[in-house]
């Protein structure tokens, strides 16, 4: 028998004072994972979490010099922009990732919708996953509002309006959102505690146990038969008692999919700086509260929202978004009722196909309307 | 896709992104240098101008708005507007360059052809057609050249004088009596019309400042075409000076509905673009009835011009507010040209065929009464009928009209001659002055209010 390796001094170092046993991380990053993730752009679900870990680095870059009061807020906003070194690539690679993150996360919702990966045992997980889009709109309805120039401003005004109308908990929701009856000061102080404290929190627990629930489902099969997907870890161990998966249906997380997510990883890098430097954030005239601008428009991704909100009457628009969203958050047992009553269907498809496509057409109904 | 090639995409792309952060430190470099001048491009000889002006301190001031103009910023120097060629009727030869001292829209052509184009074709460029009028003949006759300089030429424009007397330091500079002038019209030394500083005042040649109603204020006021007086009383009048922030006069594009809301200018209705139209230097484009002579009358292709100014008012108002307007306008200059234009210019042909008052202009009290009744107060109660003033309308307009008519100018013909006024009090319009019946009374009510849908007390 051959003797073993001699460890290097350092790793001893640590191994004496970190007594961990390295094994378990090694098993860790093996993880196994299906074949199909061999694809580079099975990586939609890692992108957002890069993208958020771009937004938290930039993030605490802008909160040095961002200052959340209505008399300096605009001030401090233009001075990162225009006079800090470096403060314009900072905060137009935030608003670009920010832009990338809603992108990035409807991309993977809508592959997740689409192979069916939200199925038993997953429904919790897609759960979470919707609270994590939910978390993430309110990032950017938040961010944007902290801009304070005219559009923002306005923005946070008829988006707080658009809430009081929610049922039930509207009232409360909007002044929990304005701190009073219409937006003031107080607004946006809160606006920035929500943006830079509770929802990295809530974000932080939300994406904690998304990845934990994915870890112990593992990846969806895409080609296995439903009673494999349900139970996925095909694990078997050699005869020395060492745990194998087999190299036909799974790869290890490491260093395969890593370096997916790696190459994913600094094309974001490459894409966000080269758009910061080609389309740099813009910064509007001040907030005035008693101009209202002549159009008012949400930034694109609330854009199908703001169309419905103009097709019916408020009151429907706000009960059938309520309804959207809990269907949105329920669907995996909705579309369990549906496959249990009509076995083999594609109704489910065939109904996200349809939400899809009037999300795509309403976006596209609402950019290129004038009014 | 192997793992080996992802690794070499990754490398690519580290690659990439370090060059992506390499232009991000080029940019931040160049942003940190100190702050470009204000103007961002002058050339030589516009440099030497300002050094030259600056040192003799001479006329300091327009090379300050200069830079502060969108001219500056485009690099667009003195010697773009002020060059002379050999030839040219004002070049004049002034510390070794050869300086055109009276820049004309041909000109401004050279970058603005479209607007030269629409301006030339306007009105305004022709408003020194005046000369031979009544206006002119009081001005320069009855009241006397120098007035006129000062007075209707500042406006209308004159016809700028070039001093050659072979002085070679003198010659190719403007004439007094002709010139400072920035009349609309004026007739410039190399035969162009009109004056684009009239409205965008040298040396910023704003597009803000000519949009402020003040700017059209400076001649279109005063006694016989009180425009800015009529849009001050209007609601539009009352909106702009409420609301005057809010307008972005300072907007590169200024389309009505889309840059501002608030209220219209006198650029807003006549001149300046909507989300359906384009904007025009021609000042008549939109304009449907001519209000300024005795008779007023529909202008040449009115219809088109009708469609073009209600395009505008639709940006506000609903089809049936402006086309009643219109109604009720049309109304009103229909009334001015039946009930006293006309029955007034009877009566004058008939003293002149009589002998009563002589060929000569002015020279007779009832001519001027007479001049008074339409060039002042007729033209004051129809623009204040086109621009919604109601006070000038009435008080100032008609009022006065109807006064003037009845106890001063029938009066005076009469007294000229005998029996010349006999027949007003025949004309429907005029036949309540025969005391009526209460039959009568409703009988001219009726009249009105099929003839210009109006109730008369």
């Amino acid at each position: 028998m051959a003797a073993p390796k001699p460890i290097p001094g350092w790793l001893r170092f640590l191994r004496e004072r970190v007594p961990v046993n390295v094994e378990v991380f090694e098993e860790l990053s093996k993880e196994p994972i299906p074949h199909h993730m061999k694809n580079w752009w099975y990586c939609l679900g890692g992108t957002p979490l890069m993208l958020l870990a771009i937004q938290v680095l930039t993030g605490i870059l802008l909160t040095f010099y961002y200052r959340p009061s209505p008399d300096e807020a605009y001030n401090s906003v233009r001075m990162i922009t225009e006079e800090i070194p470096f403060g314009w690539w900072i905060r137009s690679v935030h608003h670009w990732a920010a832009n990338l993150m809603v992108l990035a996360v409807g991309l993977h919702m809508i592959r997740v919708f689409f192979t069916g990966a939200y199925r038993k045992p997953r429904e919790l997980n897609w759960m979470v996953g919707v609270g994590l889009l939910f978390t993430t709109l309110g990032f950017a309805f938040t961010g944007y509002a902290l801009v304070y120039d005219q559009l923002s401003y306005w923005a946070a005004t008829v988006g707080t309006n658009v809430a009081e109308h929610f049922p039930l908990l509207g009232p409360w929701l909007a002044k929990l959102l304005r701190g009073g009856e219409t937006v003031n000061p107080t607004t946006l102080t809160r606006f920035f505690l929500f943006h830079v404290g509770a929802m990295p929190t809530l974000v932080a627990i939300l994406l904690g146990l998304h990845i934990f629930l994915l870890r112990i489902h593992g990846v969806m099969e895409l080609e296995a038969p439903e009673e494999v997907q349900q139970t996925p870890l095909t694990v078997e161990e050699d005869r020395e008692g060492k745990k194998r998966f087999d190299p036909n249906r799974f790869i290890a997380f490491f260093p395969d999919h890593v370096t997916t997510e790696l190459l994913v990883g600094m094309f974001l890098l490459t894409l966000l700086t080269m758009l910061a430097v080609v389309f740099p954030a813009h910064l509007g005239p001040p907030a005035n509260p008693d101009e209202t601008p002549l159009h008012i428009k949400p930034e694109w991704y609330f854009f199908p929202v703001f169309r419905w909100l103009k097709l019916v009457p408020l009151w429907l628009a706000m009960t059938g978004l309520t309804a959207g969203g809990f269907a949105l958050l329920l669907w995996p047992f909705i579309d369990g009722a549906i496959r249990h009553r009509r076995p083999g269907s594609e109704l489910g498809t065939a109904i996200g196909a349809l939400a899809a496509i009037t999300l795509l057409v309403f976006t596209v109904w609402e950019a290129l309307a004038t009014h | 896709m192997s793992l080996q090639f992802k690794k070499i995409i990754v490398a690519i792309f580290a690659v990439a992104f370090t060059a992506a952060v390499i232009i991000v430190g080029i940019i931040e470099k160049e942003r940190a240098k100190p702050e470009k001048a204000a103007v961002a491009y002058a050339d030589e000889a516009t440099k030497a101008c300002i050094r030259c002006h600056d040192e003799k301190h001479v006329a300091v001031d327009w090379s300050r708005q200069w830079e502060q103009s969108r001219h500056a910023q485009k690099g667009i120097g003195c010697m773009a507007c002020h060059e002379a060629k050999d030839g040219d009727p004002d070049l004049w030869l002034h510390e070794g360059y050869k300086v055109a001292t009276v820049p004309s829209p041909q000109d401004c052509k050279s970058c603005h052809e479209q607007q030269f184009k629409e301006f030339t074709e306007s009105h305004h460029a022709k408003a020194t057609q005046f000369i031979g009028s009544l206006d002119n003949i009081l001005g320069e006759i009855a009241e006397g050249g120098p007035a006129a300089n000062l007075g209707c030429k500042q406006c209308h424009g004159s016809t700028v004088q070039i001093r050659r007397t072979g002085d070679p330091k003198t010659d190719g500079l403007p004439l007094p009596g002709s010139w400072p002038n920035t009349g609309i019209g004026r007739v410039n030394p190399d035969g162009s019309l009109g004056t684009c500083t009239a409205c965008h005042t040298r040396h910023m040649f704003s597009k803000q400042q000519a949009r402020e109603p003040r700017t059209c204020g400076r001649c279109h006021m005063g006694p016989d075409h009180p425009q800015i007086e009529i849009y001050e009383e209007s609601k539009h009048g009352i909106m702009f000076a409420a609301w005057r922030e809010k307008m972005h006069l300072d907007a590169d594009e200024w389309i009505v509905g889309k840059t501002y809301t608030a209220a219209p200018t006198c650029a807003t209705c006549h001149m300046a673009a909507t989300p359906t139209m384009k904007s025009t230097h021609d000042v008549g484009a939109r304009i449907s009835w001519t209000l300024r002579p005795l008779f007023s009358k529909r202008l040449e292709n009115w219809e088109e011009k009708r469609q073009r100014m209600k395009n505008v008012c639709l940006e506000c108002h609903a089809k049936t507010w402006v086309d009643n307007y219109f109604v009720m306008f049309d109304d009103a200059v229909e009334l001015w040209n039946t009930k006293f234009a006309k029955p007034a210019n009877d009566i004058m042909e008939k003293l002149k065929a009589a002998g009563k008052i002589t060929p000569t202009p002015f020279d007779d009290p009832i001519e001027w009464t007479f001049y008074e009744l339409w060039h002042h107060e007729g033209r004051r109660a129809r623009h204040g009928a086109s621009m919604m003033g109601p006070d000038f309308t009435q008080w100032h307009g008609f009022y006065e009209v109807a006064k003037h008519f009845y106890t001063k100018f029938l009066p005076e013909a009469e007294k000229l001659l005998p029996g010349v006024t006999s027949g007003i009090n025949e004309l429907p319009e005029h036949a309540w002055r025969k005391g009526l019946t209460k039959e009568q009374i409703q009988q001219m009510l009726d009249f009105y209010q099929s003839r210009y849908q109006q109730r008369v007390q």
